[in-house]
């Protein structure tokens, strides 16, 4: 019955497909139109990444991604020869570590004493407004900062001023920049990352802290041996994306947002990082195959650290995403 | 004497380390409730505030005065109510589109037996992973003449791949029974889909609604990227300025207000219009923890 499809006429085998598909007419016009979309938006950007070896102006069009006069690396060498380079690269490495070392465990910590906690509504009382700041935009998150700790009327301020202290520039200050980064950035995300532990944490079989506890295991012990060990795949998976989304500051993705939100000429060597970079020699300064150029390498090495962090956790603990 | 205070329920005996977790943990809790909560709070308190009692300083938990007139101010800025339109229409029609653009492709892909599935799903799993990037991206929509016109903000959010793999999961689980059924009775795909499938996914598409409607209403770079004219710019956008003017003319308005005789400053305006633009949030913010938390496990639960 089964004919071997090698035996079967080319030409029947193209009629037979080409029946299938027509069949399936609406499903593919469903499927073709999202492919489109993806050609268009997604794919022709990705070829338009030639434009990094090129010398390219807007007024060329999507033609002018092949046809714009090619350079080579003559902007990656001017990008890595900037003056600016080690600031850009220190801020979005150093700053992107910092807020992984801090934002990534604290999501986990909060979902264990969230699981921990004896009284259900005060829990979700907490959980609750613990993610409210997910949904909020980095604007909000800079009007609220602005609103506690501007030096003019800044609530916080005020207070230290009222109690004696002196002022502190927390929005301008140079030296702050960093702390109020990765603060900031906990505590918008913490609640919302927290989710996702939680919920692996309440799939934990409950059988397992019962026999724990006829053993004598302690509270700490139980967390230590029972729910870690139950959630690492959740979490490998979670460090995996978290590591990948490095450079744009982490799952929040938030590098950009700080950077030209609370960024401001004082603190600028501290703040600028390098998708606010691109943004700022592409779009405002018009130097569009160098901005490309510095956007290409950080698309680059994003892609290494996804791949390089998958390796590294399938290679370590078998969980991985491809 | 201590026992005895204790619930009898529970007989196994805490120890010193179990009460010690207990407080530390209800530490957290009152710490995390507090930082969290009291910014919009103090925000909120502000916004109805009369100005110059605001300047005076001293409060904290409640307003002193009780003053509508910050947001008579902020509708009162020119350009302000016309941002707020600009958002709500981009949110609206975005969200629309975009979930069922999303919807229709990924009702197609959850079809284990359709043609070339492996390579749309391919071309899509990429897109998540890798992107052109901003520039590259810039000048495609210059090219398609997207640049500065309202549908900026539309077409180039027409499609999610992260939304995309969600409803695939979730179409998947639906019966494919149910549609061999429509199948005999005569339906075709785009019947099936719209009369069958769509009205089976209510809590997938509130999910996919809310998702994309908080994106589409917080969005600020399209506006900082793509458009120029005043009269497009979205509410997010706006306040950018609002508060960054503010941040600039704090000084003068504080030197100017005594001789002021309106009962707002920027002290006061600036929470108000933040307020303004969180509360659609707020709004919607008790059917976000319904469908998020479950949308947000559709993602990660995977067979």
């Amino acid at each position: 019955m089964a004919q071997n499809p090698l035996t079967v006429p080319r030409g029947e085998r193209w009629a037979k497909g080409y029946r299938r598909f027509r069949a399936q007419g609406v499903l593919q016009a469903f499927a073709i139109a999202g492919f489109v979309y993806l050609l268009i938006f997604c794919y022709t950007p990705m070829l338009g990444l030639g434009i990094a070896f090129r010398n390219y102006q807007p007024k060329m069009g999507i033609a002018g991604f092949f046809t714009a006069e090619w350079v080579g690396l003559k902007h990656f060498k001017a990008f890595f020869g900037d003056y600016q380079f080690a600031d850009i690269m220190t801020n979005t490495v150093v700053l992107s570590l910092l807020k992984l070392v801090f934002s990534f465990p604290i999501p986990i910590i909060f979902a264990l004493a969230l699981n921990e906690m004896q009284h259900p509504k005060i829990k979700r009382v907490v959980q609750t407004v613990s993610y409210l700041p997910h949904f909020i935009s980095w604007v909000i998150v800079y009007g609220l900062l602005f609103t506690l700790f501007n030096t003019s009327s800044g609530m916080v301020n005020n207070l230290l001023a009222d109690l004696g202290f002196e002022k502190v520039e927390i929005l301008t200050g140079k030296e702050y920049y960093w702390t109020l980064a990765i603060l900031s950035d906990i505590w918008k995300e913490m609640g919302w990352w927290s989710i996702i532990f939680l919920a692996a944490i309440s799939g934990v079989d409950p059988s397992q802290y019962e026999s724990a506890k006829v053993d004598g295991a302690t509270r700490l012990q139980s967390i230590w041996h029972i729910t870690l060990p139950n959630i690492r795949s959740t979490i490998m998976v979670m460090l995996i994306l978290a590591i990948g989304s490095l450079l744009s500051g982490g799952m929040g993705g938030s590098n950009f947002d700080q950077s030209y939100l609370l960024g401001n000429s004082i603190n600028y060597s501290k703040s600028v990082t390098l998708p606010y970079y691109v943004y700022q020699v592409g779009l405002s300064q018009l130097r569009y195959s160098y901005a490309a150029a510095a956007g290409l390498f950080q698309s680059v090495i994003s892609l290494l650290l996804v791949l390089g962090s998958n390796y590294a956790s399938k290679k370590l603990t078998g969980t991985g995403f491809f | 004497m201590h026992k005895a205070v204790q619930a009898p329920k529970n007989k196994i005996r805490r120890t010193g380390e179990d009460r010690a977790i207990s407080v530390f943990i209800f530490v957290v809790m009152t710490f995390v409730f507090f930082v969290t909560a009291y910014p919009f709070w103090y925000s909120l308190v502000l916004s109805f505030s009369e100005g110059n009692d605001a300047l005076r300083g001293g409060i904290y938990l409640w307003p002193r005065t009780f003053t509508l007139a910050n947001y008579n101010a902020v509708f009162g800025i020119s350009y302000i109510p016309t941002a707020f339109l600009v958002s709500v229409a981009r949110t609206v029609l975005g969200t629309v589109v975009a979930v069922l653009f999303t919807g229709v492709f990924a009702y197609a892909l959850s079809h284990s037996k359709l043609m070339f599935r492996n390579f749309y799903m391919t071309a899509m799993l990429i897109t998540m992973y890798f992107s052109g990037g901003l520039i590259p991206f810039y000048a495609l929509l210059r090219a398609l003449g997207l640049m500065n016109t309202f549908w900026v903000y539309i077409v180039p959010n027409l499609f999610s791949s992260f939304n995309a793999v969600m409803m695939i999961n979730f179409f998947r689980e639906i019966p494919d029974s149910l549609e061999e059924a429509a199948h005999i009775d005569g339906a075709n795909d785009l019947t099936i889909f719209f009369r069958i499938i769509l009205p089976c996914s209510k809590p997938l598409l509130a999910t996919m609604a809310l998702y994309s409607g908080v994106w589409h209403w917080n969005a600020w770079t399209d506006t900082a990227f793509y458009v120029s004219d005043p009269s497009l710019r979205t509410l997010s956008y706006v306040l950018i300025n609002l508060i960054k003017q503010t941040e600039s003319a704090a000084q003068t308005l504080v030197g100017r207000v005594n001789v002021s005789t309106q009962s707002y400053n920027s002290m006061t305006l600036r929470p108000a219009a933040m307020i303004v633009c969180i509360l659609p949030i707020v709004m919607v913010y008790p059917f976000l923890q319904k469908y998020f938390v479950k949308g947000i496990m559709l993602g990660s639960v995977k067979e």
